[in-house]
């Protein structure tokens, strides 16, 4: 790696006034994962490392009034083995779990994750089912916006320099919908996703209600799939309704060819991937209300 | 008789016991209670057995694995040694027009740079000497090391590898080594040909086979680049003495081999270059020449202090033997029971841009293409053949995983075409005891049949299923 | 130039170094511990893995910097003079080392499993394996080793506590 400065931030203020201190020369170290390959490849030459990973207020996860906050420095590790998180969004779990290896889990954090913005990160497309908000730290302050906000293209997020992520939040009408992760790759452990889908919807006497439904490595960035989400809001609960979802989500991404998949491969698992998704959150619906049902979908 | 045997057996192992002894209390500090360090005597069970086949052998150097006191060659260093880092062309092909160090060698804590020029036979390579060990006219691949620099951390020799400048006149590259084969492709090392190896085999009469068949099947195969990735990179370390004599600690299965070409490279005769091959971490035919060791040598010669260079992920990829991709073509003729009455055959292996192993890979798969089947017609014809890609060699099998993809996926097509089952056709065709091979070799031991029905059992093929 | 102090296996230990300085290369070049390896420097072997503060980590995506006044455990802090550490004699015994270049890091990952799981089962192994890349033997020799390391935990502890109530 080529020589840069070191500083440990002390608290959130002391980051941000080193960020608007340095500008675009500086870059944040929060789990590493990504930020030192990519200097070590020589992407980024960095003139000063900000260091908050040690920032403990940034690690916390605790339900407050406006929803469940998961601060942006909980590693994959530390959101695997929340008592909270597991309660609640097992698929948040689930796609914790599905990024990297035990060794990168343990460092990668939850917005480091999502400020790399590349299509295929896992920890997106649930959050994004839930409509998650994300709070930013900058020179004005503190904003909050809905994380969809936060993507822009592959690798290009809305932060402006000095900008900070420090939360992400899942809003309190949301905290009791049940939601499902879904990933395909290439291998069962270390892989990057072909596709992977975020599902939610509440039950409401047998109907889908609100369905969100995203889509991970299939477009420039994670995405929504509106038209899938509108075919099913109000409908009867049921299997073919849930494949024609998956099939109508496979007509809104825009997936490309690449050496892991071609396009064509990538529509089928939006697909059925999608159809699992709201398989096993109807399935997570039903164990919340406490009616165990042997058959997942009538 | 065998009352001495073990006597002398008896003697052996206490004699063993006490160098061993030796060797814990050498490690212990002078002030600690002398006790083997670990206290559990290392016991290899399989030099104790008289019958080896059967038991269970324990590494001899697991325990150092396990304790991470194994020495790799990165875990070696020497005082007052300085790290090299190697310049990549980037580019597939092309003519050097320039090489401009200067801004390099003036940076502080470069103590040596090198370019292709300085090195005394730029050419080296198990059976074709083909290979330079810095390019210095041309560039036949992208992985090419254009210089070399040995600096007192590898940061700094990072840093000087960006300060040397390169200027390429960029020429055509060979990329498809079906179209190298071609009179009027470039050539890779021209004038040669692009094809620098081939083998044919031939039994019986192919025609009068193909003639006699009630189905042919032709169809093309092709299997990709693979590279071993061992877990530890090509690594060595190189010093050059005052007295002028040559030590190379380095990741190196076939060190005689790596001393002779030493010796051709650097000029110098073979007493004068010590070779010292550590535990390697991983080979599978990666590690059986030389890479950067002349390099290292040389920049160790210049700055007079021990030069260590380990590659990068990257540059194993990039700049380490690979795996030959083959394309091949099986024209089979089959009777309409399933018996394979013919079977020809042609191999392009791409050889990438020099012969490594080439030659001994090129021989196996040509011979092994038929596959383990009785067939009287028989022709293999191979061609290996340069393309300005990353150089193949050797990699656990020499050819046959290649070619058995291919035989194998042909007899399941056949098998589906003719409606039979994919474990009958091929013991219909499976070599016997005593079948002659396509070179007419006659085999001896063969299990291919008693094999295949096991497993078949094993798994419940024969089972129904659904 | 940045200090930082650290407890490596039990010790505390100085260092003064450059601020691009890794985990890994501080560990192996400052303080001589060349057991952890440095395989792919990308964090997707797993050679390079340790344990810091209880938690496995790839020590070349760590710097220097992020251990200060932290605990980090190495593959040499494992075995004592009296005896080996039971999951390297369960390594060795298994036949789980080949080349053993990855050795160092899957005994690291599997000390991780085994200081938070007693008793993992076989998916729970395989996950904290899957970081740990081997190109040798493959994986069903390390699995059966961190099994046979589990037990020879377990029985230990119970020992302890039969131990102490006598």
């Amino acid at each position: 790696m080529k020589a840069f400065g070191y500083v440990e931030a002390k608290d959130v203020a002391h980051a941000v006034a080193l960020l608007a201190e340095h500008g675009g020369k500086a870059k944040v170290l929060a789990g590493g994962t990504d930020l030192l390959v990519e200097i070590k490849h020589a992407v980024h030459n960095p003139e000063l490392i900000v260091d908050i990973s040690q920032l403990r207020e940034l690690k916390v996860i605790a339900v407050a009034d406006d929803g469940l906050h998961i601060g942006a420095l909980a590693t994959h590790g530390e959101i695997m083995s929340s008592p909270v998180i597991q309660t609640m969004f097992p698929a948040l779990v689930e796609a914790a779990h599905s990024i990297g290896a035990m060794q990168t889990r343990n460092l990668g954090t939850l917005g480091g994750n999502l400020i790399t913005c590349v299509p295929s990160m896992d920890s997106g497309p649930a959050l994004m089912a839930l409509e998650a908000l994300v709070t930013i730290a900058g020179a004005d302050g503190e904003r909050q916006m809905p994380l969809a906000e936060l993507f822009v293209g592959p690798r290009r997020t809305s932060l402006k320099p000095g900008d900070l992520l420090i939360d992400i939040v899942i809003p309190k009408k949301n905290l009791d919908k049940p939601a499902a992760f879904e990933k395909f790759g290439l291998r069962k452990g270390q892989a990057l996703a072909l596709v992977n889908v975020g599902a939610a919807f509440f039950v409401d006497k047998g109907n889908f209600r609100e369905p969100r439904i995203a889509l991970g490595a299939v477009a420039p960035t994670v995405m929504r799939a509106p038209k899938a989400e509108a075919f099913l809001d109000g409908r009867k609960i049921g299997a073919e309704a849930m494949a024609e979802a998956g099939r109508l989500a496979a007509t809104e991404a825009k997936p490309i060819d690449d050496f892991r998949a071609s396009a064509g491969y990538r529509r089928d698992l939006i697909a059925v991937l999608t159809k699992r998704a709201l398989e096993n959150a109807y399935a997570l619906a039903n164990t919340l209300a406490g009616k165990k049902v042997s058959e997942p979908v009538s | 008789m065998d009352d001495k045997t073990k006597v002398v057996e008896r003697e052996r192992l206490d004699l063993d016991e006490q160098l061993r002894g030796a060797d814990f209390d050498l490690r212990l500090p002078a002030t600690v209670p002398r006790k083997p360090f670990p206290i559990e005597p290392l016991t290899v069970d399989a030099r104790q057995q008289t019958r080896a086949v059967g038991q269970r052998a324990t590494r001899p150097d697991g325990r150092l694995h396990g304790l991470g006191q194994t020495k790799y060659i990165d875990d070696l260093s020497f005082p007052g040694m300085l790290h090299a880092r190697i310049k990549r062309a980037g580019i597939a092909s092309a003519r050097i027009k320039r090489i401009d160090t200067s801004a390099a060698e003036a940076m502080p804590g470069v103590l040596a740079v090198l370019t292709g020029k300085e090195i005394p036979v730029n050419s080296f390579g198990p059976s074709l000497q083909d290979q330079p060990v810095l390019v210095d006219e041309f560039v036949f691949h992208a992985g090419d090391g254009v210089a070399a620099v040995a600096a007192v951390t590898e940061q700094i020799a990072n840093e000087a590898l960006e300060k040397i400048v390169v200027e390429y006149e960029p020429l055509p590259a060979v990329l498809d080594p079906v179209a190298a084969m071609r009179d009027d492709s470039p050539k890779v090392h021209a004038p040669n040909s692009n094809i620098y190896a081939s083998k044919m085999i031939r039994k019986g009469d192919v025609e009068k086979g193909f003639a006699e068949s009630d189905h042919i099947f032709e169809d093309r195969y092709s299997t990709q680049m693979i590279e071993h990735v061992s877990l530890e990179p090509h690594a060595a370390i190189a010093d050059w003495d005052a007295n002028g004599r040559l030590t190379i600690w380095a990741t190196i299965g076939r060190i005689t081999l790596a001393r002779g070409d030493m010796a051709r490279t650097l000029k110098l005769p073979m007493s004068r270059i010590r070779i010292i091959g550590t535990v390697v971490g991983g080979n599978f035919g990666g590690k059986n020449e030389i890479t950067q060791e002349p390099a290292l040598a040389l920049l160790s010669k210049k700055a007079g202090r021990p030069v260590k260079g380990v590659f990068t992920r990257v540059e194993e990829f990039t700049s380490t033997t690979t795996r030959h991709p083959i394309i091949m073509d099986y024209k089979t003729g089959v009777s309409k029971e399933g018996r394979i009455l013919a079977r020809q055959i042609r191999l392009v292996l791409d050889g990438g841009a020099y012969c490594s192993w080439s030659e001994t890979t090129l021989g196996k798969a040509c011979i092994l293409a038929p596959g383990p089947y009785k067939i009287d017609n028989v022709v293999s014809e191979a061609f290996v053949v340069y393309t300005n890609k990353t150089m193949t060699g050797a990699m656990r099998g020499f050819g046959a995983p290649q070619v058995c993809f291919a035989y194998e996926s042909q007899m399941d097509d056949i098998a589906k075409a003719l409606g039979m089952d994919p474990l009958e056709i091929r013991l219909l065709n499976a070599f016997d005891e005593g079948s002659p091979s396509p070179t007419g070799q006659v085999l001896h031991s063969v299990v291919v049949k008693e094999t295949l029905n096991k497993a078949a059992d094993r798994f419940g093929w024969r089972e129904p299923r659904s | 130039m940045i200090d930082v102090t650290i407890f490596v296996n039990g010790q505390t230990r100085d260092a003064t170094v450059a601020p691009e300085t890794t985990l890994l290369t501080l560990l192996r070049e400052h303080l001589h511990l060349t057991g952890a390896k440095l395989g792919c420097d990308v964090g997707d072997c797993g050679a390079c893995t340790v344990v810091v503060d209880g938690m496995a980590v790839n020590s070349c995506l760590m710097l220097a910097g992020q251990v200060n006044g932290r605990s980090v455990t190495t593959i040499e802090g494992l075995a004592t003079r009296d005896r080996l550490h039971p999951i390297q004699k369960a390594f060795e015994d298994s036949g789980a080392l080949q080349c053993g270049f990855c050795g160092p890091g899957a005994i690291m990952a599997t000390k991780a499993l085994l200081d938070e799981k007693s008793d993992p089962d076989v998916q729970d192994i395989r996950d904290a394996l899957s970081g740990s890349l081997c190109r040798c033997t493959g994986y069903t020799k390390m699995i059966e080793a961190v099994q046979e390391a589990a037990r020879v935990l377990r029985s230990e502890a119970r020992n302890q506590i039969t131990h102490a109530r006598t």
